[in-house]
């Protein structure tokens, strides 16, 4: 369907109109040096950030130190399902944790309302904010909303330093070209609508766990 | 007067009485204060991210119409669509002929000053469709049938005894310490249900990004990422101005915008959607539906003195910094958008019977202080108190006591007798017991405040003798 479209050539026109008057020059002002504080240890500077966005992670070693750390993490939750990103290393991962809960892929759609925790990978870590960048190639949208704990498994060298260089990659790779969604994510779903007071899980996870492999 | 101003006049001096929103709004405003002041040193050189933000919006405002046909046509390449919607009421037809040709029955909102601005709710409810507000302080006022208090933290105004009695009332359950985690629990558990029923979520944008073809939300509540996830079809409203030129400049505008909304160094999600779930996507909505809002902002946008108005960003911090805001509160404005961005901009938007808007405000410059984009907020107050004044809506006695002024300014023999008279009728006035009556000229004053005492001499004689003090001053230096 074609979007029917009868004040789109009006309000162009009048855009254009109005632009004719040029609006007064900004004042004169030279501020150099960094706006942001440059990120010297990324990995340090990630961990310190999780934690203040009241995030876990997790630092193993190995691949088989992941498993364990999955498997501790999947046994501290309420029974009920696992959905995971279909992804050859997660299925992996998974089938090393030894967990038996039930499994939903994400090649079979999105995480299930009763969902107890969603496993997916990421595009990215940003250090500056301890951010994790994910895309819906990362199990879809709701794979990192709808269940009460999400838990993202990452490489050391998926670590950015900045936000900018994050999104510079990300518009350098057409990862919005390539897919509908992404998301930087920097701790558990919250809200301070009631007197300001912080409180975890408003909508989203209440746990945000980042497994963080440095030897892959 | 127009009946928006007395009424504002009106609703001004109870909220500002009222001492338990005062404790409130103190309270809210001094963690929101501290926690600002800490994020901000988080950021190496604040003025270089101000100039920065500054820089990126003046140059979208500035090619507004080149950046948005790039947004635009990216949207549609991805399978997306764009409706560009002259005022409120084509931006609600169009939302509300979509809903009724695609039978939905529910709706989820992530919040959304525009459709806010648009009255979209009661356009919906209308014919029959359910809307839930999703994001907690929004729910919260929905239910109390109550427009936001303020543009970033809607429900601000209450305490949490406040909003136990309100979901005792309206959601039947009772939360007997009014614990604020519990609340949150119980919200949740409602709107979950909704999260899961509704066939379309509605949310707004806080950029729109013209290379990518993607809109920018940023959310803590994660009800933002809900309402684009899971229903069918997702429709973003959003007014023309919140155009950005590249994806890599959210690098700046993202952390600017969460240090000055709430101090945090970035909003928890934040989140790029550029069109309706890909084939190979395993979920997310069929239909990805943007609608362009106008609504006097192409008006704004000719008037090159206001212009940079456009480039706001919506964070709030000039309301939560402004002394008149603090004291009226967020509803005595009876606008979409309150606060000194929104005296400024409301006239522009709904037309004359908001210019009293521009007398809210000390002109103390606080908001253009603290405005993350360096608008000159309190130098646009000035400019529609101007406007207000040539558009001949000035009250005929407010423009004989200009021009009685005018006159005395002009001559200092006149201005010192008038001087001398009104010291000297009041002195006998208050001794004749008659201060605070009404006839006394100084009531409107002293009526709410400690009475001034009346000075013994005019300030030229002390003024002169200060001068006169200081040269002898400056001579003894002067012979040592
Ligand atoms: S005018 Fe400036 S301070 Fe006020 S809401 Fe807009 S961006 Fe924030």
């Amino acid at each position: 369907m074609a979007t029917s479209n009868p004040s789109r050539e009006a309000i162009l026109a009048r855009i254009r109109e109005g632009l004719r008057t040029p609006a007064p020059p900004m004042e004169a002002k030279t501020l150099d040096g960094p706006i942001f504080e440059p990120v010297q240890n990324p990995l340090e500077r990630f961990q310190q950030e999780c934690k203040a966005n009241l995030m876990e992670c997790q630092v193993t070693a190995d691949a088989s130190g992941s498993a364990q750390v999955l498997a501790q993490v999947l046994n501290s939750l309420p029974a009920g399902e696992v959905f995971l990103q279909d992804d050859p290393v997660l299925r992996r991962l998974m089938e090393n944790s030894g967990s038996a809960r039930q499994l939903q892929w994400s090649s079979q759609g999105g995480p299930a309302e009763t969902a107890q925790a969603t496993v997916t990978l990421a595009d990215a870590l940003i250090a500056q904010t301890g951010s994790i960048f994910v895309s819906a190639a990362c199990g879809g949208r709701g794979a990192s909303v709808v269940a009460p704990c999400h838990i993202v498994y990452a490489t050391a060298r998926q670590l950015v330093p900045d936000l900018v260089t994050a999104l510079r990659t990300a518009t350098a790779q057409g990862r919005l070209d390539n897919h509908s969604f992404a998301c930087i994510i920097s701790g558990s779903s919250r809200t301070a609508d009631i007197e300001k007071i912080l409180v975890q899980g408003a909508h989203g996870p209440m746990r945000l766990v980042v497994i963080l492999e440095t030897n892959s | 007067m127009s009946s928006a101003a007395e009424q504002f006049l009106r609703d001004a001096a109870t909220k500002s009485a009222d001492l338990v929103h005062r404790e409130i709004i103190r309270r809210n405003m001094d963690s929101y204060e501290a926690a600002h002041q800490r994020g901000r040193s988080r950021i190496k050189n604040w003025e270089a991210a101000r100039r920065r933000c500054q820089e990126i919006k003046r140059e979208a405002i500035e090619h507004l119409d080149k950046y948005l046909l790039q947004f635009e046509e990216k949207v549609i390449a991805h399978g997306g669509h764009v409706f560009w919607a002259a005022n409120g009421d084509e931006a609600c037809a169009y939302i509300k002929d979509l809903a009724v040709s695609r039978n939905v029955r529910t709706v989820v909102k992530s919040k959304s000053m525009v459709t806010e601005e648009i009255h979209l709710s009661p356009v919906l409810e209308k014919v029959g469709i359910k809307v839930w507000e999703t994001d907690l302080g929004e729910f919260i006022v929905q239910l109390r049938n109550e427009p936001p208090y303020h543009i970033v933290t809607p429900a601000m105004h209450l305490n949490r005894q406040q909003i136990r009695e309100l979901f005792r009332e309206k959601l039947g359950e009772d939360i007997a310490d009014a614990d604020p985690q519990k609340l949150v629990a119980l919200a949740r558990r409602k709107l979950r249900e909704a999260f899961f029923a509704a066939e379309m979520g509605i949310s707004g944008a806080n950029f729109l990004v013209a290379d990518s073809g993607a809109i920018a939300i940023s959310t803590n509540e994660g009800n933002g990422r809900l309402s684009t996830s899971l229903p069918r079809i997702h429709v973003a409203v959003t007014g023309i101005e919140k155009i950005v030129p590249r994806l890599e400049d959210l690098g700046t505008l993202w952390p600017v915008l969460a240090t000055s909304g709430t101090g945090q160094p970035i909003t928890t999600y934040s989140t790029l959607i550029g069109g309706p779930r890909r084939p190979s996507e395993a979920d997310g909505p069929e239909e990805f539906h943007v609608v362009l809002l106008d609504n006097g902002r192409s008006s704004l946008l000719a008037n090159a003195e206001e212009r940079e108005v456009l480039t706001c960003i919506r964070c709030g911090a000039c309301l939560n910094i402004c002394p008149v805001y603090r004291n009226i509160g967020g509803h005595t404005y009876n606008t979409t958008y309150q606060g000194p961005i929104g005296s400024v901009l409301t006239p522009h938007l709904r037309g004359n019977d908001f210019q009293h808007l521009a007398q809210a405000s000390s002109l103390c410059g606080a908001c253009s202080s603290v405005c993350p984009v360096n608008i000159n907020l309190h130098h646009h107050l000035l400019h529609n108190r101007r406007d207000a004044a040539a558009s001949g809506n000035a009250k005929a006695s407010e423009r004989a006591q200009f021009r009685l002024w005018r006159t005395a300014m002009l001559h200092p023999g006149l201005y010192r007798l008038g001087g001398w008279m009104m010291r000297r009728s009041l002195r006998l006035l208050y001794g004749m017991g008659l201060a605070g009556t009404v006839f006394d000229p100084m009531r409107a004053w002293s009526r709410k405040r400690t009475p001034m005492p009346l000075p013994a001499k005019s300030f030229r004689t002390r003024w002169k003798e200060g001068l006169e003090k200081e040269e002898q001053g400056r001579g003894q230096v002067g012979n040592k």
